[in-house]
């Protein structure tokens, strides 16, 4: 392809007669047929003349003095080099600016779904935090007010109770035998595609998916075989509390929980697991394992440690008739029985 | 030599300085660097074909980052931004290939 582009050869012809005798030149008939309209021309010169046309100016500029016979101008001075390192700086620059601005922008939305999950894990981070700290503080609770009771025979009638209510609210952690049930969505399955024949991972479909109605039934056919405390993932079922979807996820006393679920419960081990593995639940989830894939293991656990449900909130209560009525701070037990009197007990003040 | 070493430069002074680009900016941003390779590529090739001139190359590479932008510019306020935009990137990048092509033929004789 000689002579396609200016070589830097000087031509003292005016561009329109260089132009023609190039077009009427024979290797480049071969390429481009006469086209005499203005714009074909445009674009001929836009698919043959990629070079910019000041260098061949800049080049001919140069010859001519030479030409004449003096020596070239000094033109790619120290300047001219500082122009072109600036030029081709500037040029680096614009390029790595372009790159960081793109990666800056295109995973925008993958950055904003991370600062989502950090949301998301800071928030329950904060929220077990502060579970654990009600926690203690519900454990220093029951015994101040256990040392409180304790010390009148009405107060140990009163503390026996309350430990009766507290456990059958699932406020008291609980441990002893039991069995772990663990059921999780179906798993993606590897199959050969049809068409391909490559091995592809087809997601379970929405069968595989355990519901929170599927949690629930577990849940009571658990009651039902004599459970006589349950943790779903770990939080412990009130009478309360309850399992409910919202969208996708299931939650429990309003805490997600995700698959794989573990069910534990606490009772006989002679008799909680034989009757549940007998209940209809069981069974019907047992069959399910073969039908959509589900996963659905039970096994005997001998030491389960549920701790106390939360979020019990005093919604109703009334004052004890008895002396020993506690907190007798000013004011704030108006008991019915008559004015409130310290009675001798022992409550946080001390003797 | 020295012009690699500076576009290395720029390079790594770009990643390095982080700097931010004002958001009027940005859609200029991509033209501006169509503009700015096509310049280096004609720049490279106008070493090999012999006839390369600093001067020629630092205006060209200015006005054609300027000319570029300048028709997303008025593109934009005409309402045919995108089509412009496409016209100039058309362009350019034809040039670009071109250029590329006579640099392959200066390096490999092919």
């Amino acid at each position: 392809m000689k002579g396609e582009h200016a070589d830097g050869r000087a031509r003292a012809r005016s561009p329109l007669v260089r132009r023609a005798l190039e077009l009427s030149s024979g290797e480049r008939t071969r390429h481009r047929p006469r086209l005499g309209s203005m714009s074909t021309s445009l674009l001929n010169d836009l698919m043959t003349d990629h070079l910019d046309g000041g260098y061949a100016a800049a080049a001919r500029r140069r010859a001519e003095p030479a030409a004449a016979g003096e020596a070239p101008a000094p033109r790619d001075g120290r300047v001219a080099r500082a122009a072109l390192a600036v030029g081709l700086l500037l040029a680096g620059f614009l390029l790595a600016l372009a790159y960081r601005g793109t990666m800056r922008q295109a995973p925008e939305s993958e950055r904003a779904r991370q600062a989502l999950v950090r949301d998301v894990e800071t928030g329950s981070a904060l929220s077990d935090s502060l579970q654990r700290r009600a926690e203690t503080l519900a454990g220093q609770l029951v015994r101040e007010r256990d040392a409180a009771l304790a010390a009148s025979q009405s107060g140990d009638r009163v503390s026996t109770e309350v430990r009766r209510l507290e456990a059958a609210a699932a406020q008291l952690p609980v441990d002893g035998p039991g069995v772990q049930v663990v059921v999780g969505d179906a798993s993606p399955r590897d199959q050969v595609d049809p068409a391909t024949g490559e091995p592809v991972t087809v997601p379970a479909d929405d069968n595989g998916r355990l519901r929170d109605r599927d949690l629930q039934s577990l849940v009571n056919a658990l009651w039902a075989a004599g459970a006589e405390a349950i943790a779903v993932d770990g939080e412990r079922l009130a009478p309360t509390t309850t399992i409910r979807a919202a969208g996708e996820a299931i939650l429990v006393d309003l805490r997600p929980v995700s698959s794989p679920y573990t069910i534990e419960a606490v009772g006989d081990p002679e008799t909680l697991q034989p009757r549940f593995a007998d209940s209809d639940a069981a069974r019907r989830y047992q069959s399910f394992t073969g039908l959509y894939g589900i996963h659905f293991t039970v096994r005997k656990a001998t030491e389960l440690r549920l701790r106390a449900a939360t979020g019990q909130e005093l919604r109703y209560a009334e004052p004890v008739a008895t002396p020993s009525a506690p907190a007798p701070s000013a004011g704030s037990p108006r008991s019915p029985g008559g004015s409130p009197s310290p009675s001798g007990s022992a409550t946080g003040g001390g003797p | 030599m020295i012009p690699a070493l500076a576009l290395a430069v720029g390079v790594v002074l770009g990643l390095l300085v982080e700097p931010v680009v004002p958001l009027w900016l940005q859609p200029y941003l991509p033209i501006a660097v169509v503009a700015a390779l096509d310049a280096v590529f004609g720049g490279i090739r106008a070493r090999l074909d012999g006839i390369f001139d600093s001067k020629v190359f630092v205006v060209s590479f200015v006005s054609n980052v300027l000319v570029a932008a300048l028709i997303v510019f008025l593109g934009d306020k005409l309402g045919v931004g995108g089509q412009l935009s496409t016209g100039v990137v058309v362009v350019l990048g034809i040039r670009i290939f071109g250029n590329a092509a006579a640099i392959r033929r200066h390096l490999f004789r092919a």
